[in-house]
């Protein structure tokens, strides 16, 4: 089952990235949407506003009880009748008996997600109920047989040319691919459907607790006449919509546009209480509240943030996976990051256990949220459940398992597999071809060799030129640059210790554990987390300074959250993260912005490289780019300068390589138009990547890390 | 017509969403402005601020066709409806229409022109100033439905190009009047 699966997502993936035009219309809208949404919320309190729904969602999870009842009090007293469905089936049930009932033959369909979750048009069929979708999307998509790939743009995946071949087979005649007379066939076409539909179907963005009142947020007109023409008008609504006041919704109303679409306001906002006239009598408002999942969701303390989704789609316009392979791979009935955490609750882990692992982990999405949820902290840990129902391959697991937790063991075999290379690296840096089936991973980028002595090797023999140090900074190097990148250590010290500060270098220190977190195996990351606190704090350091934002975030945040209930590591691992932070940061914050250091004039113009858990996981992407400039480089931005590399770790060797590799390529051609000599990072996993990718393409920029440029004015 | 700033950002950001703004004199030339505009069958449905100065007759005056009841079976043959406004968002350019009666939804959904009749004095800040009025809409009476309209419908779902016009009016003209109404309460 796991495998035909795992082949299936393989196929899909394969032929999204085959699909010609898809990858460039979803890049070109998601730097059109980070543009409009920036010049929407101009003059307004963006954090303020993300603060107050992220609240407001939490005390409706908190009282749920309370909300609902006082929703459905108010409904009920306004001529609603409200159904409370557990699952998608009894909601779909209770749609169907009653068209049956009430003799329905067409029902008209404003656009909703959950009735998309519910499946419901397939159920109204097998009860021979037409449903007719009539807004434009997910007209284009219901006639085409398909699903949406995205939440607030379900055919965002189509061209005008499918749509005129899908409409000319809806009126029998032939429809020219020109937008706007395709727009004026729906009008025209779904313009009956109205008129002649006997049930109304529409979802809702928000259900009032304090009036009753249901919101729908849209643009087309559909909804408003959907809710009015039919006698008999139904809402299915997640029973994550409720909120507790006006003041709530006008404020869900103020974010949600601007963060879905970059538009001000949509051009209707509709606040429909009750049951409103209808012709000559009363309109029958029929308000099904779903759960199907949702009460699950709030239950789990690690995901429950997710219910303060209001569905804006904005995590898939941003991110960089989403981009390359559309919603119809990155996701399930909803799409991008909201959507694997959803599918896994709503549609079982089965549906959601290959998404989960097509996150790269860059934080785009949590960057973008309008409701303040950590996406990418949520994925992780779906991860780690599935890899415990599921366990995440054997030989992973041996290697985290029995290799990576045993340091000495680890550390032997990676030096021996310095040895070991030699017939593949013949003696270089770098390798450009593997043999056999290894052979893809070096197709499109190089990759560096181990070197022929980790850092831990050399370190006793690295002089150290201080004299009564200013600080005595503790360096957590990680694996990529103690195995793979020693010189970058040399590059620390030489730097740090001209700006005062003593190096430490504690030999009892591992990997820190993110590969064996992000591949499922929580157990491992935990018993590296103890062994990691215990040799960072030994010789009690006044700083721990890291060059690997991905560690960086493993010491600040990932080992206090893997301790924390641990009496003997949790106050020492809420102090490590207390004095750990990246080197930029270290110098900018600590050792007065490096002034100490020489500023040469190199004449390079230097472009940089936000790595993703640097930016949006430590904060830091001012301090590379002072010190860049005060080191004497001119700084030269690139476009999407903190869009993903595409390395995402064992992301780029095993698990996703297509996608990586597509998602570089999108970088490198941003590193080339800046027009630099140089891009400068301070991240050695990024590093891997680019310069493997610049090197395969043979383009004369170099690559390097942030320290490297600093200590280069040394020499 | 005063502006005041309030007036102005409104118009701006109305504009913006694709409205047409007029600022006819009086009525009379809001009228004979709505006859040219509407190229048709107009449907006028009763509203308070409209009502008291005859604004049907007035319409019929300028030479307009005004159907004024039966929009179920009329609406699809209308070219134009024509509704006041409860009162209007100046940041979004927004106008907010008190809809419950269906006449009222009917004139502003089906046919492809929308006309609205807005005091100026009636414009209020933003969202969150709107809400005190939500508030009060929902004391008077049980059920309700309130309409939020900014500029003409639209859709961006073939290939994002934005396309005006697809299942609500085509056209959104707001006409400012002075002296209609300044009672939020009514349309």
């Amino acid at each position: 089952m796991g495998k035909q699966r795992t082949h299936q997502y393989k196929e899909r993936i394969d032929q999204a990235l085959a699909a010609p035009g898809l990858q460039d219309a979803l890049h070109r809208f998601g730097d059109a949407f980070l543009i409009a949404r920036e010049k929407a919320f101009a003059g307004l309190d963006l954090e303020g506003l993300r603060e107050s729904i992220a609240d407001m969602k939490d005390d409706v999870r908190r009282q749920h009880d309370r909300y609902l009842a006082e929703f459905v009090a108010n409904a009920q007293a306004a001529g609603a009748t409200v159904f409370f469905a557990r699952d998608a089936a009894a909601a779909n049930a209770y749609i169907a008996n009653l068209a049956r009932e009430k003799n329905v033959r067409l029902a008209a369909k404003s656009k909703s997600m959950v009735s998309e979750e519910t499946h419901l048009n397939h159920a109204l069929e097998d009860a021979g109920i037409k449903a007719v979708e009539t807004d434009l999307g997910e007209w284009i998509i219901q006639l085409a047989g398909q699903r949406p790939s995205h939440m607030v743009m379900p055919a965002i995946h189509m061209f005008k040319e499918e749509v005129a071949d899908l409409f000319s087979r809806e009126t029998k005649r032939e429809e020219p691919a020109d937008i706007p007379h395709l727009v004026k066939v729906a009008r025209e076409r779904l313009r009956r459907t109205y008129l002649e539909a006997d049930m109304g179907i529409t979802g809702a963005n928000m259900a009032v607790a304090e009036t009753g009142d249901l919101v729908l947020v849209t643009n087309e007109g559909n909804a408003r006449l959907v809710a009015t023409l039919p006698r008999i008008h139904v809402a299915l609504v997640g029973t994550e919509k409720l909120v507790p006041t006006l003041e709530d919704a006008a404020r869900v109303v103020e974010v949600l546009p601007k963060n879905a679409t970059g538009q001000p306001i949509t051009s209707y906002v509709t606040w429909i209480r009750g049951a409103v006239p209808c012709d000559d009598g009363d309109k029958e408002l029929h308000i099904v509240l779903l759960d199907n999942g949702r009460s699950a969701l709030a239950e789990s303390p690690i995901c429950r943030d997710a219910l303060r989704c209001i569905r804006c789609g904005a995590c898939a316009n941003v991110c960089p996976v989403y981009q390359t392979v559309g919603g119809h791979v990155f996701g399930y009935i909803y799409i991008g990051a909201i959507g694997i955490i959803l599918t896994a609750f709503y549609h079982g882990l089965d549906n959601a256990a290959e998404i989960v692992r097509a996150c790269i982990g860059c934080r785009a999405c949590v960057a973008v949220c309008p409701s303040k949820i950590d996406l990418e902290s949520i994925i992780l840990h779906l991860r780690e459940v599935i890899g415990e129902e599921e366990g995440i391959g054997a030989g992973k697991s041996l290697v985290f398992k029995k290799v990576m937790r045993n340091r000495k063991l680890f550390h032997s075999l990676l030096r021996a597999g310095a040895k070991l290379q030699k017939p593949v690296t013949k003696g270089e840096r770098t390798i450009r071809h593997l043999p056999l089936f290894f052979s893809s991973l070096t197709e499109w980028r190089t990759l560096p060799a181990l070197a022929d002595k980790p850092l831990r090797d050399l370190w006793k023999d690295i002089p150290q030129k201080v004299d009564n140090p200013r600080y005595r900074v503790a360096f957590f190097a990680g694996c990529l640059n103690d195995f793979v990148y020693p010189e970058l250590g040399l590059d620390l010290v030489k730097v740090l210790n001209r700006l005062g500060v003593e190096v430490l270098f504690p030999l009892e220190q591992n990997c820190c554990g993110v590969p064996a977190l992000y591949s499922g195996d929580r157990e491992s990351a935990v018993a590296m987390a103890e062994q990691n606190v215990a040799a960072m704090l030994e010789g009690n350091p006044d700083f721990v300074v890291t060059t690997c934002p991905t560690c960086t975030m493993a010491l600040e945040r990932d080992f206090v959250e893997h301790l924390k209930d641990n009496p003997v590591w949790a106050e020492k691992a809420e102090h490590l993260a207390a004095i750990t932070m990246d080197v930029a940061r270290l110098i900018v914050e600590k050792l007065d912005g490096g002034q100490a250091l020489p500023a040469k004039s190199s004449g390079e113009k230097v472009t940089y490289h936000d790595s993703c858990h640097l930016k949006r996981g430590a904060g830091v992407w001012e301090e590379p780019r002072q010190l860049i400039q005060s080191s004497g480089n001119e700084l030269v931005e690139m476009a999407h300068a903190d869009r993903c590399c595409g390395f995402g770790g064992s992301y780029s060797f095993t698990s996703h390589p297509t996608v990586a590799r597509r998602i570089l390529e999108d970088k490198l051609q941003d590193i080339q138009k800046s027009g630099a000599a140089c891009v400068a990072m301070d991240c050695p996993g990024c590093m891997m990547q680019i310069r493997g990718g610049i090197e395969k393409q043979e383009q004369p920029v170099r690559v390097v890390h942030t320290i490297e440029l600093l200590a280069r004015n040394l020499d | 017509m005063k502006k005041t700033e309030m007036t102005n950002q409104f118009c701006e950001a109305a504009r913006v969403a694709g409205a047409e703004i007029h600022t006819p004199p009086d009525a009379r030339e809001a009228a004979r402005l709505i006859a040219v505009g509407a190229g048709g069958p107009v449907l006028v449905p009763a509203f308070p601020s409209g009502d008291r100065i005859g604004f049907g007759q007035l319409l019929r005056d300028a030479g307009c066709e005004v159907w004024d009841r039966d929009f179920r079976r009329q609406g699809a043959a209308a070219t134009a409806g024509v509704t006041g406004a409860n009162f209007a968002l100046a940041r979004t350019g927004t106008l907010v229409l008190e809809s419950t009666a269906e006449d009222i939804r009917l004139a502003s959904t089906l046919p492809e022109k929308h006309f609205v009749l807005l005091d100026p004095r009636k414009i209020v800040a933003d969202h969150q100033a709107a809400v005190p009025q939500l508030r009060l809409f929902s004391r008077r009476g049980p059920r309700g439905f309130v309409a939020w309209i900014t500029g003409p419908s639209r859709t961006a779902d073939i290939e994002r190009v934005l396309t005006i016009g697809v299942h609500g009016p085509r056209e959104l003209h707001v006409l400012l009047l002075d002296g209609l109404s300044d009672d939020p309460l009514e349309s």
